[in-house]
């Protein structure tokens, strides 16, 4: 009772208003969609509360509910086969990235394997490019006059090293540009397994390959497992790749959702493969959060030991020449759009014909609103989700709130084209008729980023100890005004990082502004997808490194103040 | 004004009962210790009278004040935080202010509140007015920091956090002075002067003041009243000598100041004596026993001990044969421990050069005064 009166109310207000942002914006969307997979036809909730003949009309709806749309689709061998496809292509990139990381990982955790500072640095690369710039970079490369297949052509190869419309290229385009989502949690992993027992092992006279195998994989098996999951979901989830690069006859949940509701506006049918992809990516979700839970790497072993390298020059070399091929093939992807970006033309020879910097004043002069949109879209959903963050954090940490760390942990699972079909769904009609605003691709950027925001923002927050809260508020201070005067400016590290994150995030977000962003607000993103889809390419790769650099830049900035935070 | 009253007041945390039954009267000016062992619900019994615990049954009042319904941040309490609870990302200055710019900010309309909002958040963004900036300068040249203005509160030893604190809590001028064992995180030297400190500026002000420990020479030393505390019970309440003259349990006897305390039964009541017998011992006393069965303190330095062949008369004192099994020489006294039937009484004599010091092994009679035997 008294908690609640001591001064509380301007919390309390916050934290109703944080819940009703997420009922309405999140909650609701994915209830809808999950009403219109049974009904069929679009379903106007938020309307029925509010008119009594959609009211009435909705009960109708309702009542019409059957599983009958369910049956037909999965007698619809299209949506089946969809499935089936999203499954492979998210278990194959899922194996084969997990392959490619192990001697990766080995290699910067464990050895002194030369180059290995530029081997991280160049792991970023994949990290700051949206994937269908990525899969785009990959038709420069491997496509039918790509310099790739020339040279394969030229040292008498037949028609494509490797046909980028296709499964595989997908698979291909993916992996190399989503292994860094794995490759740092296995680095995480292997520098802490006991080293002891490995030491043990060879102590005992065990070869070294022998332990590696039987000793220090086992030990991170644990951190495989998960990295595994999580590629899983990112893989599944993904639309940039599938969009460039899957030919018609190549069915993937993610497109086939997209093109029902963009190419034929068929509410029942994008709503049921929007239900089927979060079930997958919440069911494979759940699985990695079991493999990590309770298992906190850093608290293995208390301190971290003092760890032996592997100096052995042989192992190095050949771990090292392994790593450079692997960081290799993003970063001639991103060097081929920037060679496309400065030619005149490029296609016939292994070279461009010529070279110049008109691209670059084509989109400065006709594309620079799409810049603007982007900073602007971003800015926009950068101040939101730091404040509903901040807050989020404090009733996360301070109030035990577990129903708000849920529900802002919900939109990880939700593949941004599931996310953004809900939303046009729901806000498409009066009386919230936000479909086609700024406003609703502000609030689905923030809603999507957000988790990234609270992780970043709660850390922060738990190294707040409470005494200082209390100290500010018996010297006066209502709770909100301590909240705002000290527990904000000792969380800024923490929102700072955060920020960059989420800026950066936004900016490369494909599936969302596709759906969802009218053309007067066009971001950069989506300018540069329009792009590829004409097939102008040129202005495409010039705007996709402006993209590239815009990103960097802010990196860099960010890198700088943790640094400087660091030095304090 | 600045009068604590606590009645009937118990808090429970789930099923398990930190305060049972808790009854306090601090009168206005007096420094008021709260002793007892670890986890005895001390901090709690402050964290109910500061606000930020509610106490599941009972009543406080600040002043004539009840609380039950003033939020912490309008109890006027200063709080001193064991950790000191400093704002880190604030200099000595700023964590000072803050409690007055949070009183000018509840007093001024919305446009001037943005300026204080500014220089809450950072100096730069906001000036002082010269009252705050006065003030703020006067506590500190009184607890002698007004040279350290500008400093971050990291970079102060942790003598002068611990003066930061103080000054934070006492330039707001609360009705009463809240300390939640502000001296444990200091060296022994330190915490030696700064209780003279504490002492001195809260006589200086005449603040009523809770001061929370577990150490108990702290407690006797600088508190007019203590109460100890044990398990969530108040055990007593009193004067330090009270206290310690006239403990009412065995634990208290214990835990202020050392106690031989030896169990014996009432054998016959003579001449105003009290006559006990135990194991080993016979003893009388000047002190009235309440029951058979007695609990019989008596302090170390209570306790004369001489050569076993000396002749001293048995109805001046009581006479207690024993022997010696470890000296031990401690400043300026010497402690002896001293076989007595079952028992190993402690014993502690001054010491002065070239008097003659038992060795162990020596047999020796101990005496002590009846006044001086306590029973409970
Ligand atoms: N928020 C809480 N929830 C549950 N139990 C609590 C809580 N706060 C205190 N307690 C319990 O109440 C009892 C008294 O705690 P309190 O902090 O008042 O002890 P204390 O006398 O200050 O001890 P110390 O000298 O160690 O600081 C302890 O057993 C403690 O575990
Ligand atoms: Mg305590």
């Amino acid at each position: 009772m008294k908690r609640i009166k001591n001064g509380f109310s301007g919390l309390t207000v916050i934290k109703v208003l944080i819940y009703i942002f997420f009922g309405l914006f999140m909650l609701l969307p994915l209830f809808s969609v999950f009403i219109v997979s049974f009904t069929g036809q679009p379903t106007n909730l938020l309307g029925a509360l509010t008119d009594s003949t959609i009211f009435n009309s909705t009960l109708e709806k309702l009542k019409g509910i059957s599983l009958e749309s369910y049956k037909k689709v999965f007698s619809n061998s299209g949506y089946l086969t969809a499935l089936k496809n999203s499954l492979l292509l998210a278990f194959l990139v899922m194996i084969i990235v997990i392959l490619v990381c192990i001697p990766l990982a080995y290699g910067i955790a464990r050895t002194k394997m030369p180059f290995k500072k530029t081997i991280s640095a160049l792991c970023m690369i994949p990290l700051i490019v949206p994937t269908f710039i990525s899969a785009y970079a990959f038709i420069i490369m491997f496509g039918r006059a790509g310099w790739v297949t020339q040279i394969y052509n030229a040292l008498g190869g037949e028609g494509m090293l490797l046909n980028p419309y296709s499964m595989a290229g997908v698979v291909v385009v993916q992996v190399f540009f989503f292994f860094p989502y794995a490759l740092w949690p296995l680095v995480a992993a292997f520098k802490v397994s006991d080293i002891s027992l490995e030491e043990a092992s060879l102590n005992l006279g065990a070869k070294s390959w022998f332990t590696f195998v039987f000793v220090t994989f086992p030990l991170a098996l644990p951190g495989v497992i998960s990295s595994a999951l999580l590629i899983f979901t990112v893989s599944f989830s993904d639309f940039g790749t599938p969009i460039v690069l899957a030919p018609k006859e190549l069915n993937l949940l993610v497109v086939e959702a997209y093109r029902e509701i963009s190419g034929f506006f068929n509410w029942g049918g994008a709503a049921i493969l929007t239900v089927v992809m979060v079930i997958v990516a919440a069911f494979f979700f759940y699985l990695q959060h079991l493999f990590t839970k309770g298992k906190n790497y850093g608290s293995v072993s208390g301190k971290p030991k003092q760890q032996k390298l592997v100096e052995n020059k042989l192992v190095n070399r050949s771990l090292s020449l392994y790593s450079l091929l692997i960081v290799l093939v993003p970063l001639l992807a991103m060097l081929s759009v920037a060679l496309q970006s400065v030619a005149t033309t490029w296609g016939k020879d292994l070279l461009p014909s010529g070279y110049t910097l008109n691209h670059y004043k084509t989109i400065f002069s006709t594309s620079m609103g799409n810049i603007q949109n982007s900073i602007m879209l971003a800015t926009g959903a950068l101040v939101l989700s730091v404040i509903i963050a901040t807050f989020v954090s404090y009733f996360v940490v301070r109030q035990n709130s577990a129903k708000l760390d849920f529900m802002t942990s919900i939109p990880l699972v939700v593949p941004g084209i599931a996310f953004g079909i809900a939303l046009i769904q729901t806000f498409n009609t009066a009386p919230l008729q936000l479909t086609g605003t700024a406003l609703l691709l502000i609030i689905a950027y923030t809603i999507r980023r957000l988790p990234y925001m609270v992780r970043s923002t709660m850390g922060s927050m738990r190294a707040i100890k409470q005494d200082i809260e209390e100290a500010a508020i018996n010297l006066g201070a209502t709770p909100l005004t301590a909240a705002i005067t000290i527990v904000g400016p000792l969380m800024l590290p923490g929102i700072a990082a955060g920020s960059v994150l989420v800026f950066v995030t936004v900016i490369k977000e494909t599936s969302i502004s596709v759906l969802l962003a009218p053309p007067e607000w066009a971001p950069m993103s989506l300018a540069i997808f329009q792009n590829i889809l004409r097939a102008e390419y040129y202005s495409a790769a010039a705007m996709s490194v402006v993209l590239v650099v815009l990103v960097l830049a802010l990196q860099g900035i960010a890198n700088l103040l943790s640094r400087k935070q660091q030095l304090k | 004004m600045g009068s604590v009253k606590i009645q009937n007041m118990t808090k429970t945390f789930g099923d398990f009962t930190a305060l049972h039954d808790i009854n306090l009267d601090i009168k206005e000016g007096e420094f008021f210790a709260l002793l007892g062992p670890s986890g005895c619900g001390k901090t709690t019994t402050m964290r109910c009278v500061a606000g930020f615990e509610n106490p599941t049954s009972g009543s406080i009042y600040i002043g004539d004040r009840e609380v039950e319904n003033v939020p912490a941040n309008k109890r006027n309490c200063g709080m001193v935080f064991q950790s000191y609870a400093l704002f880190p990302h604030m200099d000595v200055f700023d964590n000072v202010a803050y409690s007055l710019n949070i009183k000018h900010l509840n007093a001024s309309n919305p446009i001037k509140r943005l300026s204080i909002f500014g220089r809450l958040l950072s100096k730069r963004l906001g000036k002082y007015p010269d009252d705050i900036r006065n003030k703020v300068m006067e506590i500190l040249e009184y607890v002698e920091l007004d040279q350290h203005a500008n400093r971050l509160t990291s970079e102060l030893s942790g003598g002068q956090q611990q003066r930061v604190a103080l000054a934070r809590a006492l330039v707001m001028e609360p009705a009463v002075l809240l300390m939640d064992e502000p001296l444990s995180n200091l060296d022994q030297k330190l915490r030696h002067s700064m209780r003279n400190t504490i002492r001195t500026i809260q006589q200086d002000l005449g603040i009523t003041t809770i001061f929370v420990t577990h150490d108990q020479e702290e407690a006797m030393s600088m508190a007019d009243r203590v109460a100890v505390m044990d398990k969530g019970h108040i055990v007593q309440i009193g004067t330090p000598t009270d206290l310690y003259s006239n403990p009412q349990t065995p634990f208290i006897a214990n835990f202020v100041g050392t106690s031989n305390i030896l169990k014996g039964t009432v054998a016959a009541e003579e001449n105003g004596m009290t006559v006990m017998k135990g194991e080993g011992f016979q003893l009388k006393s000047s002190n009235k026993a309440k029951n058979k069965d007695v609990d019989i303190i008596i302090r170390p330095e209570h306790v004369r001990v001489e050569p076993a062949d000396s002749v001293i008369d048995p109805l001046q004192t009581n006479v207690i044969e024993g022997e010696v099994i470890m000296s031990t020489y401690l400043g300026s006294i010497v402690r002896y421990d001293v076989q007595v039937g079952s028992y190993q009484l402690i014993v502690d004599t001054t010491y002065s050069s070239g008097a003659n010091i038992f060795q162990e092994g020596k047999k020796v009679k101990l005496t002590v005064d009846h006044e001086r035997v306590l029973l409970i």
